[in-house]
């Protein structure tokens, strides 16, 4: 069973947290402060907020401007929209390597109602091609915490965090052993491995357990840190198992099933299988479990695709 | 010259401190060598964007050498930005000039492995502070740094200097109403306006005109000027004066 918590709702609670200990932490929106959880930041911290209105180019140059003064600048807004500035976070803030943190949120198939314009499949192909970019999308509400906390505590150097609406499916109790950089095993695979990303991670664990009572032992990971991407972890736990399977709420190409492809052909180890959004745009759909099962990413869908694909390789 | 203001105190027509007297005299002289420096390199094969530097070169010497100097005395922190990064040429060659970088250094410019980028990189030479080429840009950058003050105190200014041809990007607009909005007085955008984009001329292109009136409708005070180091280092100075944020249009001196 999956239950569903908000990653906006993580976003707003650590962010006025983080706004009382650091002075220099200034959130930016482009007038979705209503919809991202930005606003709740900038209730409570007025002087430190900017909303630079529909502009997500000029939203990403402020913030350059902000961090080379020396402040502590988070840009938030839409992943979609946010992509209209990739020139400007590739030939500005990873050029330069401005300590801006993006954190874009209603990534990937989690604004269901809106379709196909404003649901973001490409963007972390896109953010992972540049390159000194930090690329994370957490699990759930209290990764979301831990990880954002990271982020702007610790993390130096521009970074770009995908999250979704209110789809975060639970995975963990509590916000510990989560770091920029890193990845975490939350069930150990034995036949399969599935390494997933976002809300896919407790899907996926689900559908570990769907698979348990079929006789077939999967582990999942949470590749939480997309780039750099722990690629040692990922090549010991492939080489273990037989069947290697990329889940992600993002076009197969280019995002985490990229990524891992990448990893495995170079250093030949396994087979692997991707799943996600293959070659098409989102659509609208009045809830989201309906659209997530309309792309085969339920834990029944990623289940049976992981049977048959585990059956072919056994062969 | 017009004004949407007070007159700009023309220099040596009003009482101009002594500090100012001696940068200006100094950075004019020093503006006499980076013109033989850049009709040097200009005929020497590293011609590039010729015109667009050409156009920029009494800009970038009244920024960098009287504006942030000046604002140094002052105590306030100053910036410049070099939006249209492609003026490359003026840049260079103002810094060789000023010895800021070594004339022979300038051999270098556009060979694998100098630092001087065809578009200026951050950092890599004296006063850069953002890598720029990517037209559009500058001024939502220089909106950033100019908010920074309103958040921790520390007084900046940015000048920013943006194409005219620039124009044509989105975002200066985005920004421009940025600016305006925020009432970021600290900002002062400069336009070089000669007139002339990639593939021609620029009302031919995209029309910028009435450039004035664009600009003071998104609540800027505007001051045109023409391309004459003298009276761009002096709108520079009335600029600082205003209270709400001014873009300096250089225009062509005839």
């Amino acid at each position: 069973m999956v239950v569903f918590e908000s990653y906006r709702r993580a976003v707003s609670s650590i962010l006025t947290e983080l706004g009382d200990r650091l002075d220099d932490l200034v959130v930016l929106d482009a007038d979705t402060g209503r919809s991202t959880g930005s606003l709740a930041f900038g209730k409570k911290f007025p002087g430190r907020y900017v909303n630079v209105g529909i502009s997500e180019q000029d939203l990403i140059g402020t913030a350059a401007g902000l961090a080379l003064a020396g402040l502590r600048p988070v840009a938030m807004g839409f992943a979609m929209f946010l992509m209209r500035a990739f020139e400007q976070i590739r030939n500005t803030l990873a050029r330069d390597r401005l300590n801006v943190k993006v954190i874009a949120t209603h990534a990937g198939l989690s604004p269901h109602i809106d379709g196909a314009s404003h649901q973001s499949l490409e963007d972390l192909a896109l953010m992972r091609s540049i390159p000194g970019m930090t690329v994370v999308s957490p699990a759930d509400f209290n990764s979301t915490r831990a990880l954002i906390r990271a982020a702007v505590e610790d993390h130096v150097g521009p970074l770009y965090m995908r999250l979704g609406r209110d789809n975060a499916v639970h995975v963990y109790d509590d916000e510990e052993g989560f770091r920029i950089g890193g990845l975490r095993i939350v069930r150990d695979p034995v036949d399969v491995v599935v390494y997933a990303v976002g809300p896919m991670v407790g899907m996926s664990l689900e559908a570990a357990k769907i698979l348990e009572t079929r006789g077939i032992k999967a582990g999942v990971v949470d590749v939480y840190t997309v780039k750099p991407i722990d690629s040692d972890t990922i090549v010991k736990l492939s080489s273990r198992s037989i069947l290697s399977v990329t889940v992600e709420e993002h076009n197969t190409a280019g995002g985490l099933g990229g990524a891992v492809a990448e990893v495995l052909a170079e250093a030949g180890a396994g087979r692997l299988i991707r799943m996600g959004v293959h070659e098409r745009f989102g659509t609208s759909s009045k809830t989201y479990l309906d659209l997530v099962e309309a792309m085969g990413l339920t834990p029944r869908g990623i289940a049976s695709r992981v049977e048959s694909a585990l059956a072919t390789a056994r062969r | 010259m017009r004004g949407d203001g007070a007159p700009i105190s023309r220099l040596g027509g009003g009482s101009p401190s002594q500090a100012l007297s001696d940068l200006v005299s100094s950075a004019s002289s020093t503006l006499d060598g980076a013109w033989a420096l850049f009709e040097d390199l200009a005929s020497n094969g590293s011609a590039w964007h010729v015109g667009s530097s050409r156009s920029a070169l009494n800009i970038i010497a009244a920024v960098f050498g009287v504006w942030i100097p000046r604002g140094h005395d002052l105590g306030i922190k100053r910036f410049g930005l070099l939006s249209k990064g492609h003026a490359s040429m003026a840049l260079y060659t103002w810094l060789a000039a000023s010895r800021m970088i070594p004339i022979e250094e300038l051999k270098s410019y556009l060979r694998l492995g100098s630092r001087l980028q065809a578009h200026p990189e951050a950092f890599r030479v004296p006063g850069i502070i953002v890598s720029t080429g990517s037209l559009g840009q500058g001024l939502s950058i220089a909106n950033g740094i100019a908010l920074a003050s309103r958040i921790d105190g520390v007084p900046r200014e940015v000048a920013v200097i943006l194409g005219d041809g620039e124009l044509d990007e989105g975002q200066v607009w985005e920004a421009v109403a940025t600016t305006s909005s925020k009432r970021l007085s600290n900002v002062t955008a400069i336009v070089d306006r000669n007139m002339t984009q990639h593939t021609g001329r620029t009302e031919e292109v995209k029309a910028k005109e009435p450039l004035e009136d664009r600009w003071r409708s998104f609540g800027w005070h505007v001051v045109t000027v023409r391309n004459t180091f003298d009276e761009i280092v002096a709108a520079l100075e009335e600029a600082s004066t205003v209270d709400m944020p001014v873009v300096v249009i250089v225009r062509p001196r005839s």
